[in-house]
């Protein structure tokens, strides 16, 4: 991120749609990013058969709900920092209050509950329309400046033409 | 009436035989990302298997595979591994899940094991490791909780 410049809260929505459109797995999937402060973000990932865990009964996978929390724990961790860092998960526990049923997107909110020199503990919880479907508890190591590889603020915030909306196709 | 987890006599059946591709065909999630299961040739029970695939990467820089979609496997294996070694033919619906992640997983392929610590009336517990190059160098460890239905039982609606 550019030293003299504070980012918006589009800036962030912007980056963090280039951060989940740059992980294989959720681009695929075509995960949205609706809201991104240090506050918190919400997302939303779009209804797809393939999220099915029980074709019978017609209930999502619940993996494919701890894929979710993960990936939205993480993402909140970015805005939540000084400067962006590396932050791989170092543990995750996932509640299921009930399952999710096909056919409907999921919500996903989650935020920073404490930032340490080690470690950025998260939280963040599912929604479905009959309500929450799931809560998540995420701890990510902070890998600090020297492990995180050069040019990647400058990669999440970069000005690019290609993805200044959402449809990658 | 159907093939299907609610149908008893085609659990009992399935289970009966082993088939646990069968379980894996109603599992569209664990299709896509490429979970399999074989006879353990190491042990009575299964044998997991995650393909390395380009769609389950996380981190494309280093590179590795998405550390949910590790955790989806696991959840995966331990779902199926339940239903093959519970007493009887049982349904588990996920409670909670508990994973570690001790090292980076690689685009390579992933394996599984899981062990039953308990099997109640109403709750089962189950504990899997995942590793890659060798078994002694986990790449995470997790411990779930299912309620264990009567797969005869009307689904009722609502919490676990």
């Amino acid at each position: 991120m550019p030293p003299d410049h504070t980012p918006s809260t589009a800036d962030w929505r912007r980056a963090l749609a280039r951060f989940v459109a740059v992980i294989p797995h959720t681009r695929a999937l075509g995960l949205e990013v609706l809201e991104a402060t240090p506050e918190g973000v919400t997302l939303r990932l779009p209804w797809h058969e393939d999220l099915t865990g029980d074709a019978t009964r017609g209930l999502v996978h619940g993996g494919a709900l701890t894929m979710l929390l993960d990936t939205a724990c993480g993402a909140a961790v970015l805005p939540a920092l000084p400067a962006p860092e590396v932050c791989p998960t170092l543990d995750l526990r996932v509640d299921h209050y009930r399952p999710g049923v096909a056919g409907q997107a999921i919500i996903a909110e989650a935020r920073v509950v404490r930032v340490t020199a080690s470690v950025v503990f998260t939280e963040g919880t599912l929604y479905q329309q009959a309500g929450p479907l799931a809560r998540g508890i995420g701890n990510f190591v902070r890998l600090g400046p020297r492990n995180t590889p050069p040019g990647f603020a400058e990669a999440l915030f970069a000005d690019q033409e290609s993805d200044r909306e959402s449809d990658h196709g | 009436m159907g093939d299907g987890f609610h149908d008893v006599e085609w659990l009992a059946r399935t289970r009966e035989a082993g088939d646990v591709a069968a379980w894996l065909s109603l599992i569209p999630y664990a299709r896509r990302i490429g979970v399999s299961a074989e006879a353990d040739p190491d042990g009575e029970g299964l044998l997991f298997r995650l393909d390395p695939r380009e769609e389950n990467v996380g981190n494309v820089l280093l590179p590795a595979l998405h550390g949910g979609v590790v955790a989806a496997f696991m959840e995966t294996a331990a779902t199926l591994d339940l239903m093959l070694a519970a007493r009887e033919p049982r349904l588990p619906r996920i409670v909670d899940l508990s994973i570690d992640y001790l090292r980076t997983a690689r685009v390579v392929p992933t394996l599984a094991r899981c062990t039953l610590l308990r099997e109640g009336r109403r709750m089962g517990n189950v504990q899997v490791t995942a590793w890659q190059e060798r078994e002694a160098l986990p790449v995470a460890t997790a411990r779930l909780h299912f309620v264990l239905g009567d797969p005869s039982a009307p689904r009722r609606d609502g919490g676990a």
